[in-house]
């Protein structure tokens, strides 16, 4: 069951985007696809979801976009990381690091 | 990062439309690239194409849901709902209007309020911290001998300072037209306490306060214009009081007002010199002014003076035993406080009604806009977007209504300048100034919100399915309509409270024009004749100079009677004497009957139609070498004869424990007149004396004339004149006025509460039946369907009428009711500012109640007749 939409945590979903987009540059749709085949389809990013938090994540500075046209020829937006957006990369990936740590020692400890 | 939202808040304001464009292209792009998928994975196109729409959720609502996360989002959106609100306002210009000029009249009203509230209670009077200025007074009110005075200084540890005035009316004589004017005696203590400069020269210093060092004055910057013609080489200049010369040493500067209570006419002040009086005891003649010492509160001052005056008491019985420290401020706006309140209170719910009635018409707007906000919130927008939207709306009516009431207020204070009550303190400093109109915006901002709120809440809460599932159908809720049932009712609770106000004091103002004042006041002028300034004026010549005067006056043409008395009835002052009776015992001192004392000469009761009751008034024959007599009033002779008859018994105003038993001067009582208003309109009578002036010739510098004339009294103020004049042209004559006038001035704070409140309470009463019509023609829609179906089934047009205005006045009789229990808490307020009414008078409440039920039953009266011309067919297809 994928989680509800509503529920997914703002800084969770920023941070699947950051990582989706940390190999190459992609448009919504393909970064939509890009976290449902990295979770193996545990999230499905819906648009109304997608689309505030790519435009919220470019005016930070961690994303930035420009028009290209995709693989079936459609002019389409396209995101890429910036500098910024790769050190929040790491930041969030260091902080849901401990964070996962310390939630699976709580979960082992007998 | 800042600067990144920063550079991206100007892109969204500056390059909207650009921006715009490619969001619109991304979402559409991302539907087509969903729906390509879907036709690779073996879709139809057509099946493919509905998929992804479905998936995607809507263009329009994924581009709101972007927007909303723009920066600048607010400021843009703010912009946005003003335009809009403005467009919508003036689509219903009658609607606007209307709230904005209710909104207006309240808002008006209440800075009008606040603005008289404000300069006269709250700000502090124009000296040096004034709130450490004090007043002591006899009782609190009343004057103090000289040498409890020099006593208090001399012991007292509280004060700073202290000193003393006295009142003062000098003659201004040696110029073009000699005039009687307003003036204080002072100790050199008093103008440095205020810590007001001198705009030119000096005050007078502590040496002048010596007997025949006295001759020094200080002018107020109207005398110095008016006399002077402002001229700086003025200092050093002599002029002549009472016959006596002055130098002019300071001129004191524009605005400046000492005393701030009692003499607040004065406009020459001048050194105080008690010389021999500084040892009496009585005489009671000076206002104590003091500065508290620094760390010294009013506890402790009132502490230590009372010590220090029951120690006098015991050392000089009955003098002064019950001096009162009263803060400056306190006497001189104590009075006027309960009345200025009580307004404000009133203006208050002026101004809630105003609100009620807006919300109202918000109200009413947000149900025949259902519709609109259905197809807004189907379309993506948030329920903090519509209320935001709606909320702009009503600010602008705020807003618009402020500055409309910004000059309701400016016309209403200048009209509570000029028309307010005479003898409110400081009511010339009422102005429009930055406070009021701060508080004037700011109160219409407060309520817009507030107002606008509730009604913005209800119509963000649609549910957009139910209301476009109604199709166009009023799309209302029973909840909407029980909010405005409940303002219906607040409406007319405030009403009542007000036209409880307002009958509470038009009964006072009956009540008060019921008082019999003892005499007739029709067709009397006053004048005060001093002669102070004049030769007449020296031993021997006074008592002639007045017959003669009085035989001028008596032989002007209009002139039906004329009359000389010391004191004026209401408008002059009073002089306490004690007296001893013969043969009573003597009273401890302090405790001695003491009456008004009056000199009057022969033709003052007549001309004043004060009957007389026993005996004869004051005649021709009591001269200076007749038997001394007395005309007492009725409640002296009932106190003290009770049941004998006064005339012939004898009393003496000279105290037998002084003055030897041989030496006492016997006044024989001649004559019983009936009771007379004194000084106070409503005061219970109390002793009186009037004595011939032929008899006691000399006391006092001035008498008032009183003449009864034939045509308009105020006419006849030429030739009276005239012929005072042409028996001595040093004479001044002041305060010339009718004996009608007088009155109406004693009552002029009643009357003009009365006036205001009945204006409040008529606005009220308009914006209540307002109020209530709206609501119930709006039942009337709301039911159309049911009155069709009840009248096809039978009912009659008198069942149906009865029906809408039972509901009506079930409305108004809950207002009416808390507006009862409301009242009977808020009158208590005004218990003061009422006359010959209680707080709680049954009559008034009841007129009320049925004043405000006429007025619901006429307002319902139209939209129920409405209903019962329902076409029950018409109704029906309606559906």
């Amino acid at each position: 069951m994928p989680p509800d939409q509503t529920n997914l945590l703002q800084g969770t979903l920023d941070m699947m985007i950051l990582k989706a987009l940390a190999l190459s540059e992609m448009h919504g749709l393909g970064i939509s696809r890009r976290i449902e085949q990295i979770t193996q389809g545990t999230f499905q990013v819906k648009p109304g979801s997608l689309f505030p938090a790519l435009h919220r994540m470019e005016e930070q500075g961690w994303l930035a976009s420009h028009w290209g046209e995709s693989d079936n020829g459609r002019r389409a937006k396209y995101y890429k990381l910036t500098g910024a957006g790769r050190r929040q990369l790491e930041a969030e990936t260091r902080r849901w690091g401990r964070i996962a740590l310390a939630i699976t020692r709580t979960l082992e400890a007998s | 990062m800042v600067l990144s939202r920063l550079t991206s808040l100007l892109r969204n304001l500056l390059d909207k439309q650009r921006q715009e464009r490619e969001l619109d292209q991304e979402v559409r792009t991302h539907e087509l690239l969903l729906a390509d998928e879907k036709i690779r994975a073996g879709m139809s196109p057509g099946e493919a194409h509905r998929q992804a729409r479905l998936e995607l959720g809507g263009v329009e609502q994924v581009k709101e849901q972007v927007r909303e996360m723009r920066a600048g989002r607010l400021l843009e959106t703010l912009w946005q709902d003003l335009r809009y609100g403005v467009r919508m306002l003036r689509k219903n210009l009658a609607f606007t209007l209307l709230a904005v000029f209710a909104l207006a009249l309240g808002v008006g009203a209440s800075s009008v309020m606040f603005s008289a509230v404000d300069s006269i209670l709250l700000r502090p009077l124009p000296y040096r911290s004034a709130d450490r200025l004090v007043v002591i007074l006899n009782h609190g009110r009343g004057p103090i001998a000289p040498a409890n005075y020099v006593d208090w200084k001399a012991q007292s540890k509280s004060f700073e300072t202290m000193g003393a005035a006295e009142y003062w009316t000098p003659d201004l004589t040696g110029v073009d037209r000699p005039s009687r004017l307003w003036a204080l005696r002072m100790t050199s203590d008093i103008l440095p306490m205020l810590g007001v400069p001198a705009m030119l020269g000096r005050f007078f210093a502590k040496e002048e306060e010596q007997v025949g060092h006295q001759y020094e004055v200080v002018l107020a910057y109207g005398l110095w214009q008016r006399q002077f013609g402002g001229d700086p080489g003025v200092l050093g200049r002599q002029i002549s009081l009472d016959g006596k010369s002055y130098a002019i040493v300071g001129v004191m500067p524009a605005g400046f007002k000492f005393a701030p209570f009692w003499a607040t006419k004065a406009e020459l002040w001048a050194p105080l010199a008690l010389g021999p009086r500084a040892a009496q005891r009585s005489g009671n003649s000076l206002r104590i002014f003091a500065r508290l010492a620094p760390g010294v509160g009013l506890a402790d001052a009132r502490a230590e003076l009372a010590t220090t005056t029951a120690r006098l008491e015991q050392q000089y019985p009955g003098t002064n035993r019950d001096a009162r420290v009263v803060p400056l401020k306190e006497k001189v706006v104590g009075r006027i406080r309960q009345a200025l309140l009580t307004m404000q209170l009133a203006v208050a719910f002026v101004l809630l009604i105003a609100c009620a009635n807006v919300a109202h018409m918000l109200l009413a707007r947000g149900a025949a806009r259902a519709g609109e906000v259905a197809v807004r919130s189907a379309l993506g927008a948030g329920r903090l977007r519509l209320l935001q939207q709606f909320l702009a709306e009503s600010l602008i009516l705020a807003t618009a209504g402020g500055i409309l009431g910004l000059l309701f207020a400016a016309a209403g204070i200048r009209a509570l300048v000029v028309f307010g009550p005479a003898d409110v303190p400081r009511v010339d400093n009422v102005s429009l100034d930055w406070r009021v109109t701060l508080f004037t915006l700011g109160v219409s901002i407060l309520t817009g919100v507030i107002f606008g709120l509730a009604p913005a809440r209800r119509a963000s809460r649609i549910d957009p399915a139910e209301s476009l599932k109604e199709g166009g159908r009023s799309g209302d809720s029973t909840a909407r309509h029980r909010t405005r049932s409940l303002l219906v009712v607040t409406e007319f609770a405030l009403a009542l409270m007000l036209l409880v106000g307002a009958g509470l004091m038009l009964r006072t103002l009956l009540a008060l024009q019921a008082i019999d004042p003892g005499f007739d006041p029709h067709n009397v002028l006053t004048m005060v004749v001093s002669t102070s300034g004049s030769l007449v004026s020296a031993p021997g010549h006074s008592d002639e100079f007045y017959h003669e005067l009085l035989d001028q006056v008596r032989a002007v043409p209009s002139v039906v009677s004329a009359g000389l008395t010391n004191h004026l009835p209401i408008a002059g002052d009073i002089w306490g004497y004690p007296f001893w009776i013969e043969g009573q015992s003597i009273p401890a001192p302090g405790d001695e009957p003491d009456a008004a004392y009056r000199l009057v000469f022969p033709g003052y009761f007549n001309t004043m139609a004060m009957p007389i009751l026993r005996g004869r008034p004051i005649e021709d024959s009591d001269t200076a070498t007749a038997p001394r007599v007395v005309v007492i009033n009725e409640y002296l002779a009932r106190r003290y004869w009770p049941d004998q008859d006064p005339i012939g018994k004898r009393f003496t105003l000279d105290n037998p424990a002084k003055v030897a038993a041989k030496k006492l001067n016997w006044l024989t009582v001649v004559g019983v007149v009936k009771n007379a208003v004194r000084s106070d309109w409503t005061a219970p009578p109390e002793e009186e004396i009037f004595l011939p002036y032929s008899q006691n010739a000399g006391v006092g510098p001035y008498m008032t004339l009183v003449a009864r004339t034939a045509i308009d009294p105020a006419a006849s103020a030429e030739p009276i004149e005239s012929a005072i004049w042409s028996v001595d042209r040093d004479v001044t004559i002041s305060e010339v006025q009718t004996m009608s006038a007088v009155i109406a001035r004693a009552n002029s704070q009643p009357r003009f509460d009365a006036a205001l409140l009945a204006a409040f309470a008529a606005i009220a009463l308009v914006m209540s039946a307002v109020g209530i019509y709206g609501v119930m023609t709006y039942a009337v829609a709301r039911r159309r369907h049911e009155i069709g179906v009840r009248m096809a089934l039978g009912a009659s047009r008198a069942n149906v009428l009865a029906d809408i205005l039972r509901e009506g006045m079930a409305l108004s009789l809950a207002g009416s009711v808390s507006g009862i229990l409301g009242g009977l808490i808020l009158s208590r307020l005004m218990a003061t500012l009422l006359y010959g009414v209680r707080a709680g008078d049954p009559l008034t409440f009841g007129g009320a109640a049925a004043l405000l039920a006429i007025v619901a039953l006429a307002a319902c009266y139209v939209p129920a007749r409405d209903a019962t011309r329902v076409d029950p067919v018409v109704a029906l297809r309606y559906e």
